[in-house]
C-alpha cells in the first residue's frame, strides 16, 4: 500500500462523520422522477450524462452546455488517447505547453478539470495536464461540460469539466486485444479481460503505448518530441452486495519513461553543449466507492479517493555524463467525500454532500525547512433541481471551499432549461468558477543562483524574506509580508445562453453564447530589492481577463433527408467557434490610445482594439467538420474529419506585449484526418476488425511553433474480441 | 484643408521673382528642413565577459557618451582609463549617454550641461515640435514607477527616462530574453548646450536585426534623431546654418 494507513483511517472517520448527517427518511415513491411518456422516449434515445449535475440525467435534460463522445465514436475515429478524442470536437483546442492540454472557451489548460469517473486526475506540469497520458480504452463515454462547474466540483472547474466514464464490466467473460502501429515508430498494444455475473464484475485493462518521437527542427540538435514508452494498468470492479448496497472500485497505474535530448549554446567557444533529458512520470489512483439506497427516495454515496503523481527529471551532459539538472516532484491527494441524493417528490431533487482532502507535495522545489508542504481542504455543496412544469427545469447549486492556504470561497450557480416545444430546448446559466492558487504560487521557495532573484509562494514569503534579511541580502523591502492580504483563488463569473433546435428528424442545430469574466488572476510582483540589485518576487491577485464568444454546431443525416431508407447511414456535422480572449488592462490601454506597434518597416503606429490579437494561443475563429458513413451490411465505417483554426498570436516583437504584427502570429491552418474501419470475418468465436487511418492527411506542420503537429501519420490497427 | 501643389508654389515664386525678387537663398534666416539622422550600433557597455555560470553578459559598468551635434561618440564605454573618462564626462560636449538599458542626459546628476529629457507617448514622426514644459534632469525625476506593487508605488532610480521594463523606452520579455523598444515612444531632450532634440530607439541589438533577435549581441543602440540647433522647439526646419 502506497498510502500511510493513518491517513486513510483519518479520512475514513471523516467519511463516517459525514454519513451521520444523513437524515433518517422513508418513502415509497420511485427513485427516478416521474416523467411524461415523451420524456421517457427521449431518455431512451439520448445519451445519459452525470457530470453536469453529479447524477444520472439524459443529455437532453441538462441545462448547461454538455457534449458527449461515445466509445463507438472514439473507435470509429481511431482515437486512443484523450487528446485525440477532444481535438475533433468543435469549440475545443489543444494547447501545447509542457504537454498537450485543453483550451475550453479560451482558457489555458489549468482551468479545466479532468475527471475519471468523477474523480480528479492529478499531476500538472506548468498548469497542463497532458491529455496524452490518458488512454480511452474501456471508457464508455467522455462528457465535456463547458462553463464553470465549481459549484459542484470546486477548483479548476472554471472553464469546464471533462469526465471519462468507464464502462461497467460486462457479465459474460470476454476479452479484447488491440494492436496498432503507425508513423514515428508509434505502437499501441492493449488487452482487456472482463467478466462477472449478477453479483458484479471485474475488468482489467493493460496497455503499452510507445513512440519514437519526432523532430520538427532537424537543423538543430535535439528532438521536438522525445521517444517514450507508456504503460497503463486499469482495474474496474463492481459488486452488488445487497439490493440496497453497491460497491465500486477503480484503480489505475500509469508509468511513462521518456528519453529526449537538447542543446544549449556554448558561449565559451560559440559551439553548443548537448544534453540528454530523461525522465519518468508515474500517475496512480485508487477509487473505492459505496452506494447505499437508504430508501426509495434517498441514496447515499461514499467515496474514498487517493491519487498521486511523481516525476523524475534528469539532464545529463553528453560529453561527460554529469547530471546538470535533477528535479523530483511528488504530489499526493487523499480525499473522502459523501453525497446524498434526496428525491423529495417528482418535482424536487436535492443533491448535497461534502468532503475532506489532504494534499502533500514533495520535491526539490517545494521542500522547505519545515518539510514538505501539506494542505487540508474541506467543502460542502448542495444542489437543488426543481421541475415546476414538464417544460421547465431549474437547477441551483452552491459550494463552499475552505483551504488552509488560501481564502475561503463560495461558488454559486443557477441553470435553467426551457422546452417551449418538443423540438426546442433553451438553456441559460450563470455561475461562478474558481481555480486554487497553483502549488508554486503557494509553496515555492526559489532563488535563481545564476541570475540572483528570488521567488516565494504566499506561504513562504514571510519566512523567506526574513531569512534573506538576516543574511544581509535585502536592500529595501517595499512592504512587509505581514501587511499582505491572504491570497484568493482566481475566480470567474460566467454566463452561458443557448439552445438546441431539432429542426427535423434529420437536422439538429445548437448554439451557445458565453462570457467569462475573470478576476484575481495571480501574477508575480516584486516585494523587495536585494543588495545585488535583483528583486524578490511574491504572488498577488492582479490581472483581469474576459473570454467571450459563440459556439455553434449542426448535425444532419442527408440519407434521411432524401427519404432514403438505407441500411447505410451518412452523418455530417459542422461546428464553429468565435472567441475573444482579452486582458482588460490591455483593452483599457488600447482604448486610451497608449499602445503602439512597430511594423516590419520600423514605422510606429497607434493600435486600436481591432489590432489586438487577444491572449496568445487563442484563435478568434475555428471550425470543424465531420463526416461518418456507416454501412451496416458490410460492417464498414468511414470517418473523415477536419478542423481549422484562424491565426493566433504567440510572441511579441515590438515591446507592447500584444500580438499585432504578422510575424507575431502562427498562420491559420486546417487539418484533415480519416479512418476506415471494417469487420473482418474470422473463424470461431472471435470477432475481428481492421482499421486504417491517417492523421493530418496533407502533412501540414508549423515547425516548432506547433510542437504537437509532426506531420502526416499513418496507422493500421487490428482488434480481436472474444 | 486647401491643398497647394508644389508646382503652384514654384509658379508663384517665379512670378514674384519676375516682379521683385524671390528671396529664398540670399538671407541667412530662412528655414531649411531638418533631416532625420541615424546613429548605428552605439555600444552601451556590451559584454566583455560572460558569466560562466549564468551566461549573463558582464560589461565594464561604464557609459558611452554621445554627441548629437557631431553624431559621434565622445567617450566609449570601452574606455576604462579613469583620467580620460573624468575629463570627457565633465564637458558639455556630450548630450546623451548609454549603459545597458539606462539612458542619461548631460545635466542634473549625470553631467554639467543643461541636459533634461522627457518621454512622450507619441510616434517619432508625430512630434513636430518639442513640448514647452515637462523636462526633468537626471536625479530629479520623482515620478518613476520603478516598482509597482499591491502595497503601492515605490519611486525607483530618478533618471529622466525611467529605468525598468515598460517604465521607460523598452520592454523586457523574460520568456525569450528580448529587450524591445516600445513603439510609439519618443524621447525629447535638451542637449548639453540647451538645444532641443528628439530620439527614437530602433534597436538594442548589434546590426539592428529585423525582427528583433535576442541571440545577437546586445547593448548596441541604433537610434534616429533630429537635433534643432537654433534653440527653437521646431523639429521641422531650422534657421541655423
Amino acid at each position: 500500500m502506497l498510502l500511510p494507513y493513518s491517513m486513510w483511517l483519518r479520512l475514513s472517520v471523516g467519511l463516517l462523520i459525514l454519513a451521520l448527517f444523513v437524515p433518517e427518511v422513508q418513502g415509497q415513491a420511485s427513485v427516478e422522477p416521474a416523467r411524461s411518456d415523451t420524456t421517457i422516449r427521449e431518455v431512451e434515445m439520448a445519451p445519459v450524462v452525470v457530470t453536469a449535475t453529479r447524477s444520472v440525467k439524459s443529455l437532453e435534460d441538462v441545462a448547461v452546455p454538455t457534449t458527449v463522445v461515445t466509445a463507438a465514436t472514439m473507435r470509429q475515429q481511431g482515437a486512443i488517447r484523450l487528446s485525440e478524442v477532444l481535438a475533433a470536437l468543435p469549440g475545443l483546442q489543444l494547447f501545447d505547453d509542457h504537454g498537450t492540454g485543453l483550451q475550453v472557451q479560451g482558457f489555458s489548460p489549468d482551468y479545466t478539470l479532468i475527471l475519471i469517473d468523477g474523480e480528479p486526475v492529478v499531476g500538472r506540469t506548468a498548469g497542463t495536464l497532458s491529455l496524452d497520458r490518458l488512454a480511452v480504452h474501456g471508457v464508455e463515454r467522455v462528457e465535456i461540460v463547458r462553463g464553470p462547474s465549481s459549484s459542484l466540483y470546486g477548483s479548476e472547474a472554471l472553464a469546464g469539466v471533462v469526465n471519462l466514464i468507464t464502462a461497467a464490466p460486462r457479465e459474460e467473460v470476454s476479452g479484447l486485444v488491440d494492436m496498432r502501429a503507425g508513423s514515428f515508430e508509434t505502437t499501441d498494444l492493449s488487452a482487456t479481460l472482463e467478466g462477472g455475473s449478477s453479483w458484479g464484475g471485474v475488468r482489467l485493462f493493460v496497455n503499452r503505448y510507445a513512440s519514437g518521437g519526432y523532430d520538427l527542427a532537424p537543423e538543430d540538435f535535439g528532438q521536438t518530441a522525445p521517444s517514450f514508452v507508456d504503460h497503463t494498468a486499469d482495474l474496474r470492479a463492481n459488486a452488488t452486495v445487497t439490493d440496497r448496497l453497491r460497491l465500486r472500485l477503480g484503480a489505475r497505474l500509469a508509468v511513462e519513461d521518456y528519453d529526449g535530448n537538447y542543446a544549449t549554446p556554448n558561449r565559451a567557444d560559440g559551439g553548443e553543449i548537448r544534453f540528454d533529458d530523461v525522465g519518468q512520470r508515474t500517475d496512480w489512483s485508487l477509487h473505492p466507492e459505496a452506494e447505499l439506497r437508504l430508501s426509495d427516495r434517498f441514496r447515499l454515496t461514499g467515496i474514498l479517493y487517493g491519487a498521486g503523481y511523481q516525476t523524475k527529471t534528469r539532464h545529463r551532459r553528453q560529453t561527460d555524463g554529469v547530471t546538470t539538472y535533477a528535479d523530483d516532484f511528488d504530489q499526493r491527494l487523499l480525499k473522502a467525500e459523501t453525497q446524498v441524493d434526496a428525491l423529495w417528490s417528482a418535482q424536487h431533487l436535492t443533491t448535497f454532500g461534502g468532503g475532506l482532502q489532504e494534499e502533500t507535495l514533495g520535491g526539490d522545489r517545494y521542500d522547505g525547512p519545515t518539510g514538505s508542504p501539506a494542505a487540508t481542504q474541506g467543502w460542502a455543496f448542495v444542489q437543488h433541481e426543481w421541475l415546476p412544469s414538464r417544460r421547465v427545469e431549474v437547477s441551483a447549486s452552491a459550494r463552499l471551499d475552505a483551504h488552509t492556504d488560501y481564502a475561503t470561497r463560495l461558488s454559486p450557480k443557477l441553470a435553467v432549461l426551457v422546452r417551449p416545444t418538443e423540438r426546442i430546448r433553451l438553456r441559460a446559466s450563470i455561475g461562478s468558477g474558481f481555480k486554487a492558487p497553483a502549488f508554486r504560487q503557494l509553496y515555492l521557495s526559489f532563488t535563481n543562483a545564476a541570475a540572483g532573484y528570488s521567488v516565494f509562494g504566499t506561504t513562504r514569503v514571510a519566512e523567506g524574506l526574513s531569512r534573506l534579511e538576516a543574511e544581509g541580502q535585502i536592500d529595501e523591502i517595499f512592504f512587509a509580508p505581514s501587511n499582505l492580504e491572504p491570497i484568493r483563488a482566481e475566480q470567474s463569473v460566467a454566463y452561458n445562453v443557448g439552445g438546441t433546435v431539432d429542426a427535423t428528424s434529420w437536422l439538429s442545430v445548437s448554439a451557445n453564447a458565453f462570457l467569462n469574466d475573470v478576476t484575481d488572476l495571480i501574477e508575480t510582483q516584486p516585494i523587495a530589492r536585494k543588495t545585488n540589485g535583483q528583486s524578490v518576487f511574491g504572488y498577488f491577485n492582479l490581472a483581469r481577463i474576459y473570454t467571450r464568444g459563440l459556439e455553434a454546431e449542426a448535425t444532419a443525416r442527408p440519407f434521411e433527408a432524401l427519404g432514403l431508407d438505407l441500411a447505410s447511414q451518412l452523418e455530417l456535422s459542422v461546428g464553429y467557434q468565435f472567441l475573444q480572449a482579452r486582458d482588460r488592462a490591455v483593452v483599457d490601454a488600447l482604448n486610451e490610445g497608449t499602445v503602439f506597434g512597430r511594423d516590419t518597416n520600423g514605422r510606429d503606429y497607434r493600435l486600436d482594439l481591432s489590432d489586438y490579437g487577444g491572449l496568445f494561443g487563442r484563435s478568434p475563429h475555428s471550425a470543424t467538420a465531420q463526416l461518418t458513413y456507416t454501412d451496416a451490411p458490410r460492417d464498414l465505417v468511414v470517418s473523415v474529419r477536419s478542423r481549422w483554426r484562424s491565426r493566433y498570436g504567440y510572441r511579441d516583437l515590438d515591446g507592447n506585449q500584444v500580438a499585432n504584427r504578422d510575424d507575431e502570429f502562427v498562420p491559420a491552418y486546417a487539418l484533415f484526418d480519416a479512418t476506415v474501419t471494417k469487420g473482418v470475418p474470422v473463424p470461431g468465436r472471435l470477432d475481428a476488425d481492421l482499421q486504417l487511418g491517417v492523421d493530418n492527411l496533407f502533412d501540414l506542420t508549423r515547425g516548432v511553433l506547433v510542437s504537437s503537429l509532426p506531420g502526416r501519420r499513418l496507422y493500421a490497427a487490428l482488434r480481436f474480441s472474444l | 484643408m486647401t491643398y497647394i501643389s508644389p508646382r503652384f508654389l514654384l509658379f508663384a515664386c517665379a512670378s514674384l521673382l519676375f516682379l521683385t525678387a524671390c528671396d529664398s537663398s540670399d538671407g541667412n534666416d530662412d528655414p531649411v528642413p531638418l533631416n532625420v539622422l541615424t546613429a548605428v550600433d552605439v555600444e552601451a557597455d556590451p559584454a566583455v565577459n560572460i558569466d560562466p555560470n549564468s551566461g549573463r553578459p558582464v560589461g565594464n559598468g561604464l557609459y558611452t557618451l554621445f554627441d548629437l551635434d557631431t553624431g559621434s561618440i565622445v567617450l566609449s564605454s570601452s574606455e576604462t582609463n579613469l583620467a580620460v573618462r573624468e575629463q570627457d564626462s565633465v564637458s558639455t560636449a556630450w548630450d546623451i549617454g548609454f549603459q545597458s538599458t539606462t539612458i542619461i542626459f548631460n545635466g542634473g546628476t549625470s553631467g554639467p550641461g543643461q541636459g533634461t529629457a522627457q518621454l512622450l507617448t507619441e510616434p517619432f514622426s508625430a512630434v513636430t515640435e518639442a513640448p514647452e514644459t515637462g523636462y526633468v534632469a537626471d536625479g530629479a525625476n520623482t515620478s518613476c514607477p520603478a516598482v509597482q506593487t499591491p502595497g503601492g508605488t515605490f519611486p525607483g532610480a530618478p533618471f529622466a527616462i525611467c529605468t525598468g521594463s515598460d517604465n521607460g523606452w523598452y520592454n523586457y520579455n523574460p520568456q525569450i530574453n528580448l529587450v524591445s523598444p516600445l513603439a510609439g515612444r519618443t524621447i525629447v531632450l535638451t542637449t548639453g548646450e540647451g538645444n532641443f532634440a528628439k530620439v527614437r530607439i530602433l534597436s538594442y541589438y548589434q546590426g539592428n536585426p529585423n525582427p528583433p533577435d535576442a541571440s545577437v549581441p546586445s547593448r548596441y543602440y541604433t537610434f534616429e534623431y533630429i537635433l534643432q540647433p537654433d534653440g527653437t522647439r521646431s523639429f521641422e526646419s531650422t534657421t541655423a546654418d
